[in-house]
C-alpha cells in the first residue's frame, strides 16, 4: 500500500483536539507499476482516483467492458493501448488477488463521540 | 465477509474479555483503534475511504449501535464531483414540465412550506456488492452504506401541488449540481409520481436536526424514503415533471434488475429489467465484530434490521450455521422507513470457532435469503449476515 508524508497534512485542524498518532496516509492513491501505468494514469485518474480501480476484483472480460465504457465517457485511450490497458488492469486486479483493505478517514476528537443529532 | 480493515479486526481481537462482557459501545472500540494510515477528512469521522475523488465513505458496522446514525457516520455516495460552489443565498429551485405553473424557489421560499420530518434508513443500492462472487465493478462496498437519520424538510408533495400538475405527469424528475467529467452523463434520475405525492417524500433541508452538510446535499435534497438512495438526488436545483420515466444511463441501464434470475456472464436485454425502487429485508450484525476473540459466558449480538417500504417483524441469530435459529429482541425505537436494532444475550458455552448469522424478516413476508441473489450491477445484496468470532 502507499503511506507517506503528505503535504495535505496541513489541511488537517489546528486543534489541540485532534490526536493523529501517525503519518497520514496520502490522501489519492497510485496505479501499481508496469508498462501501462503512465497511461492509465492519464486515462483514468483525469475522472476519478486510483482507489476506484484498486478495490476492483474483476475478470477479463469484465474489464474489457469497463475499459470501452469509460472510453466511452471521455477516458482518453489510444486504440493502439487499448489492448494492453484491459491486460494491466485485469492483471493487477483480478478476482484472485487478496481482498482490498480500505483505509480510514481520521478521527478528529479521539474518545469523545461526534454527534449531530 | 468482514469489511473491517486488517488492523480494525487485529485490534478486536486484543480486546479484553472484561469490555466486551460489560458490553462496551462497540463505537466506543472504534475510537480507540490504532489511527496509522488514516486519511485527514473533516467532518467525517473514522469511516471506510472507498475513494476520495469522488468522495465514497462506508460506516464500520460497528457504528450501528445507535437509531440515528450521527452525520460524521452517515454514509457518503457520490457519482461525481460535489458542487464546487453552493452558496445558500444564490441557490434556487426550479420546477417545470408537465404542471400548470412553472416555479422558481429560493431556500427562503422553500422553508415557507410546512415541514416535515421522516426517519430514514437510507441504503446505497450496492451496498454489499463487494460480497458477490463473481465480483461486479463498482465501487466495493462493505456492509455499511447505509445509515437511519431523521431527515426533515417541505413536502415534494406540497411544492408539486403549488405549481399544478397536469393529467400528463406521470413521473419526476430530479436533477442535483454534480459536477460531470468527461463526456460522463449526467446523475438524472425519476421516480413515479405516486411516490412523489407520498407525504413522506420530501425536499430535505434537514438532517438530524442540522442543515444538511455538502456532503448529504446541502441546501436541499431530494429523500424518497424506503427506496434506494440514488432515487435521494443531493443538491437537488431542478424539479420537472415528466409523462414518462426519464431516460438517461442512470436509469436505463444503470439501476436495474433483472426481471428473472441471471447467471454471471448471461446477456441481460433492457426490455427484461426493470428500475431499483424499494430496499430489501436486510439485517447486519454490528457487534461482536468479525473476527473478534471472545471468553466463554455472555455476549451480546446485536446490530440493525431494515426493508425499505415494509416494517421489520423478526430478527433471528443462529450458531450453529442455521439450523437452529433464536428470537432477538426488537429495540423500542421504530418509526416506518428506519432500521429496528435488536439484540441477543448468547451464552457461550464452550471454547472455538463460532460463525453467528442474523437473519431479518419483514411485514411483507420476505425474509433475508441464505445466498445472495447475483446480479451484473451487485444491487440489493440482502444475504444472512454472518460474523466468525473465535472463543477461547
Amino acid at each position: 500500500m502507499l503511506y507517506h508524508i503528505s503535504a495535505l497534512a496541513l489541511l488537517m485542524p489546528a486543534s489541540g483536539l485532534v490526536a493523529q498518532k501517525s503519518v497520514p496516509a496520502k490522501v489519492t492513491a497510485d496505479l501499481p507499476a508496469g508498462p501501462m501505468q503512465a497511461k492509465a494514469t492519464t486515462a483514468c485518474l483525469e475522472c476519478h482516483e486510483a482507489r476506484v480501480i484498486l478495490q476492483q476484483r474483476l475478470s477479463k472480460p469484465v474489464w474489457t467492458k469497463e475499459v470501452d465504457k469509460m472510453t466511452k465517457w471521455g477516458a482518453v485511450v489510444d486504440p493502439a493501448d487499448r489492448d494492453a490497458l484491459i491486460d494491466y488492469l485485469s492483471t493487477n486486479f483480478s478476482p484472485d488477488k487478496p481482498a482490498y483493505e480500505p483505509q480510514t478517514t481520521a478521527v478528529e476528537k479521539k474518545g469523545s463521540a461526534p454527534k449531530n443529532y | 465477509m468482514s469489511t473491517t480493515t486488517k488492523s480494525r479486526r487485529e485490534f478486536l481481537k486484543q480486546m479484553s474479555r472484561a469490555a466486551l462482557l460489560a458490553g462496551a459501545a462497540p463505537s466506543m472500540l472504534a475510537w480507540a483503534l490504532p489511527q496509522g494510515q488514516s486519511v485527514p477528512f473533516p467532518g467525517e469521522d473514522d469511516m471506510l475511504l472507498r475513494s476520495f475523488r469522488f468522495v465514497d465513505l462506508e460506516s464500520p458496522v460497528e457504528y450501528f449501535d445507535t437509531w440515528l446514525t450521527p452525520v460524521p457516520h452517515f454514509f457518503v455516495r457520490n457519482h461525481m464531483y460535489e458542487p464546487s460552489e453552493l452558496d445558500a443565498n444564490d441557490w434556487r429551485l426550479s420546477l417545470g414540465g408537465e404542471v400548470e405553473k412553472p416555479l422558481t424557489l429560493k431556500l427562503t421560499e422553500l422553508e415557507k412550506f410546512e415541514t416535515h420530518s421522516v426517519v430514514n434508513t437510507l441504503e446505497c443500492a450496492g451496498n454489499g456488492r463487494s460480497l458477490h462472487r463473481p465480483q461486479v465493478p463498482g465501487i466495493q462496498w462493505g456492509k455499511g452504506a447505509v445509515g437511519t437519520a431523521r431527515f426533515a424538510g417541505p413536502r415534494l408533495r406540497d411544492i408539486l401541488q403549488r405549481a399544478g400538475i397536469k393529467p400528463t405527469g406521470k413521473h419526476v424528475m430530479f436533477r442535483g449540481l454534480d459536477e460531470v467529467p468527461g463526456k460522463v452523463p449526467p446523475f438524472i434520475r425519476s421516480i413515479p409520481i405516486e411516490k412523489a405525492l407520498d407525504p413522506d417524500t420530501l425536499i430535505a433541508t434537514h438532517m438530524n436536526g442540522s442543515p444538511l452538510t455538502k456532503h448529504h446535499g446541502f441546501p436541499g435534497r431530494a429523500l424518497v424514503p424506503g427506496w434506494v438512495g440514488a432515487a435521494s438526488c443531493k443538491w437537488l436545483t431542478e424539479i420537472k415533471v415528466l409523462d414518462s420515466e426519464f431516460v438517461g444511463n442512470f436509469m436505463n441501464p444503470g439501476y436495474r434488475l433483472p426481471n428473472q434470475p441471471v447467471k454471471p456472464g448471461d446477456t441481460v436485454k433492457p426490455e427484461d429489467t426493470h428500475p431499483v425502487t424499494g430496499l430489501s429485508v436486510k439485517s447486519v450484525i454490528a457487534g461482536p465484530s468479525d473476527g473478534a476473540n471472545l471468553k466463554a459466558g455472555k455476549v451480546t449480538v446485536h446490530g440493525a434490521a431494515w426493508a425499505g417500504e415494509a416494517d421489520i417483524v423478526r430478527v433471528e441469530i443462529s450458531a450453529d450455521r442455521g439450523a437452529t435459529w433464536s428470537r432477538a429482541k426488537l429495540a423500542h425505537d421504530q418509526s416506518h422507513y428506519a432500521w429496528r436494532l435488536w439484540s441477543y444475550d448468547w451464552k457461550i458455552g464452550k471454547a472455538g470457532e463460532y460463525t453467528i448469522q442474523s437473519r431479518a424478516t419483514d411485514s411483507q413476508g420476505h425474509t433475508q435469503p441464505a445466498t445472495p441473489v447475483w446480479n451484473p450491477s451487485g444491487y440489493l445484496y440482502n444475504a444472512v449476515d454472518q460474523v466468525k468470532i473465535y472463543v477461547s
